[in-house]
């Protein structure tokens, strides 16, 4: 068992938006560093370690993190970079700190995806000799898995659509920050533009400007720090098969892996009693169905019947994604560190109009790597207990 | 309340201009196989693996740690990519160890690969980690920055040319000790300085080579890493530290973040006479410049005394404090592997186990680490005794 017991002391996020064009990278960085700091009444001196998440591609230059991790506040720090989503880089701050070596940690990522070309470096990621030739990219790529995912389990377009209209309507409804705060209606969903059949323009997430920094410390400077804390109880991450052929399309064994192993930390046998609040990756609507059955919500193939029982939407007993989730708001890179962002907001009764009542335990998840290829959940909770 | 954590295995590929036969996959798992077999383990008693490679450009592929997920063992366990550029390796190293440190994981698998050969100018790719509005049009690029601090040097200390080649003729000379280095060339001061300019007064010779290869360890926790194998090399010391980014706001001739973070890592250690205590260093040094510039930063020497510690033959293979036994940088740089090469040959003195190079009976040792036209710095101790 881990002997060390980890929090998270404060949040702070940038507004998503299509282009922050009044601003260049590290610029909002910086801003968005400073805001967490701010907020916990630290300065940077207080800090012994940061832990950013960014690829060079997306950010435009080799070595990006030379200037990004300066903008993080890492002059003269420890600093260290992962080429994950931003989620990771909080487990890997939250393992820093249980190492002793380090007390407060700094996570930061961002996407500022109005300067790339999302497509083109996407693209890339497959190898060069077998997969990229067919023209695979994460569109493509995710409507083979969501092909496979409807046929075996017999799941509806309409109950794919189903997610959208959740989400987007709690972006609406309770998250200034969101990107996209219109709500959509089924008919919508259903008639929008298709992409990579059976994935259309509206079960897809939006490209999206902003960035999420967070503040982890010790148990003890926690205390010192603040009385409103997100207490880590478990944190794991794991990987699939590179190869699409390799992975079962039908189910996220990853996410499966990634989430018993947190379960097991945080002692969380029925997730679905335990947890009050998740936040989880739906990088399109399917994926969320998927997610529900990897996490154990409900069993393999009944994701849309979880859906349909209204256990996820605000009302529910489990809520799933009150802050719009990545439809609404997907600045990449960050989008999964949002989501422990925003499970955290909620464990510490911030999250205003779009706070669940009462909440103890939330779940975070976030996605790396190629149509799901890397998972990692973060259990946070109001009590430090275990 | 620290925990111990000791390297208990290393691999290495040999270090060339080009690849031809393995694809990056394969060579990854080049140096994993080779790792695991010097622990005696096989790939499912590691419980995580972590990644490390620099730009993406190099390979032509985003993300390459994911197309080797499968190849390293990686499959459904832990796994994400740290990349800090030239420091990368080390970082790789630290996150390891700060993995077996949390008491997350009991054995830790780091791999960091790059492939040179496949990108047509590594130049090229290092061109655009400077700032296109402020520095890009100044020319800046690695070479001449590293000019700039030699010229400083040379100012400042009155280092002559000669100093600087006599580091690379003890480099490539200890290089054919070393069956994995890139680079033997049986040269005398003469030749260094005859060689082509690039960038006064940096010549051909003073230059490190660009290589493709791979390099993994195994860390263990203390009570693993006595099981494994009765030469476990300790980690006795860590840290590293950021710069600022632009060159022009850094003081070339005097880093004191080096000194910085040599002193973190030497408290740790308890070391508090590097030069007396140290039996061995492995120095990031992928110029002679900047090999000279941390002698002083380390306390091998007074400051400004490089060129007195350099004619004393204090840092030959038979001197007092063996400088790159290995051949160091200038004789194999696969750039996102280079810093992790410099702890595995350290790990390899400390185990008893570098063959041909092996300076007698090394307790300590020291590895640094350098990354982003030296923004980035680290250093990190390893010992016989815990």
């Amino acid at each position: 068992m881990i002997p060390k017991r980890v929090a998270i002391v404060s949040v702070a996020q940038t507004k998503y938006e299509e282009a922050k064009q009044d601003k260049e990278l590290s610029e909002i960085i910086f801003q968005v560093t400073r805001r967490a700091l701010d907020q916990a009444g630290l300065t940077r001196g207080d800090v012994d370690s940061v832990v950013i998440a960014a690829h060079d591609l997306v950010d435009g230059r080799s070595i990006a993190d030379m200037v990004t991790a300066t903008a993080a506040g890492a002059y003269h720090k420890d600093v260290i970079r992962v080429c994950e989503d931003g989620i990771f880089a909080a487990a890997l701050a939250y393992a820093r700190i249980l190492s002793a070596i380090f007390e407060v940690s700094l996570v930061v990522a961002w996407g500022k995806a109005s300067e790339g070309a999302g497509e083109v470096i996407n693209h890339l990621s497959f190898d060069p000799l077998y997969h990229r030739p067919l023209g695979l990219n994460e569109v493509s790529s995710y409507g083979i898995r969501a092909t496979r995912y409807l046929q075996k389990h017999g799941i509806s377009e309409e109950q794919c659509a189903k997610v959208v209209v959740k989400n987007r309507h709690n972006a609406a409804l309770g998250n200034p920050l969101a990107h996209l705060r219109a709500p959509v209606g089924l008919g919508e969903v259903l008639r929008s533009k298709v992409i990579s059949w059976p994935i259309k323009l509206l079960d897809t997430a939006p490209k999206t400007d902003g960035a999420c920094a967070m503040v982890l410390a010790s148990e003890k400077r926690a205390r010192e720090i603040s009385g409103n804390l997100a207490w880590v109880k478990g944190a794991s991450w794991c990987t699939d098969s590179y190869y699409m052929g390799e992975r079962d399309l039908d189910e996220l064994k990853s996410l499966r892996l990634a989430a018993s192993r947190a379960y097991e930390m945080a002692g969380i046998k029925e997730p679905v009693r335990q947890i009050d609040v998740a936040e989880v990756y739906d990088l399109f609507s399917f994926l969320e169905l998927m997610e529900y059955e990897a996490l154990g919500f409900c069993g393999q193939g009944e994701g849309a019947k979880f859906l349909e029982s209204g256990i996820p939407q605000m009302e529910g007993e489990l809520p799933v994604n009150p802050s719009g989730g990545v439809l609404s708001s997907n600045p990449k890179t960050a989008s999964g560190l949002v989501r422990l962002a925003e499970a955290s907001l909620q464990v510490m009764n911030l999250a205003e109009g779009r706070q669940v009542p009462e909440v103890r335990t939330a779940l975070a998840h976030g996605i790396s790597g190629l149509c799901g290829q890397s998972h990692c959940v973060f259990i946070v909770g109001k009590q430090e207990s275990y | 309340m620290k925990s111990d954590v000791a390297i208990v295995g290393v691999g290495q590929t040999n270090y060339v201009t080009k690849r031809l036969d393995v694809s990056v996959p394969e060579l990854a798992q080049e140096a994993v196989r080779r790792a695991l077999q010097d622990a005696a383990l096989t790939m499912d008693k590691v419980d995580a693996v972590v990644f490390g490679s620099g730009p993406e450009a190099f390979e032509g592929v985003n993300c390459p740690d994911k197309w080797c997920v499968d190849a390293v063992g990686a499959l459904e366990k832990p796994f994400f990519r740290i990349n800090t550029g030239g420091m990368t390796g080390a970082s790789a190293a630290m996150a390891g160890h700060t993995l077996v440190a949390s008491g997350l994981f009991d054995v830790v698998l780091v791999v960091a690969l790059q492939r040179v050969g496949e990108s047509s100018d590594a130049q090229q790719i290092l061109n655009t980690i400077f700032d296109p509005i402020y520095e890009k049009d100044f020319g800046l690029n690695i070479i001449s920055t590293i000019a700039q601090r030699a010229i400083r040097l040379m100012e400042l200390y009155g280092y002559k040319e000669e100093h600087f080649s006599m580091i690379s003729v003890r480099n490539h000379l200890n290089a054919f000790r070393n069956p994995h280095a890139h680079l033997k060339l049986d040269i005398t001061l003469d030749d260094v300085l005859k060689s082509r300019v690039l960038c006064w007064p940096i010549k051909l010779l003073d230059c490190c080579p660009r290589s493709d290869g791979a390099c993994a360890i195994v860390l263990a926790s203390e009570e693993k890493a006595t099981k494994i194998t009765s030469t476990p090399a300790w980690i006795k010391g860590l840290a590293s530290m950021s710069e600022g980014y632009f060159v022009g706001d850094r003081d070339l001739a005097l880093p004191d973040y080096y000194s910085l973070v040599a002193r973190k890592a030497y408290e740790m250690a308890g070391i508090d006479n590097p030069r007396a205590q140290l039996d061995v260093a492995e120095l990031y040094g992928a110029f002679t410049v900047s090999e000279m510039i941390q002698y002083e930063c380390l306390g091998f020497c007074e400051r400004g005394g490089g060129g007195k510690f350099l004619e004393e033959g204090i840092t030959e293979i038979t001197g007092e404090l063996p400088v790159n036994p290995s051949g160091g940088v200038q004789s194999a740089n696969p750039i996102g592997a280079t810093a992790l090469v410099r702890i595995a040959e350290v790990a390899l003195q400390v185990m008893g186990k570098a063959e041909e190079r092996q300076i007698p009976d090394v307790k300590l040792g020291l590895a640094t680490g350098s990354g982003g036209t030296a923004q980035f710095f680290s250093v990190m101790i390893l010992g016989k005794k815990r």
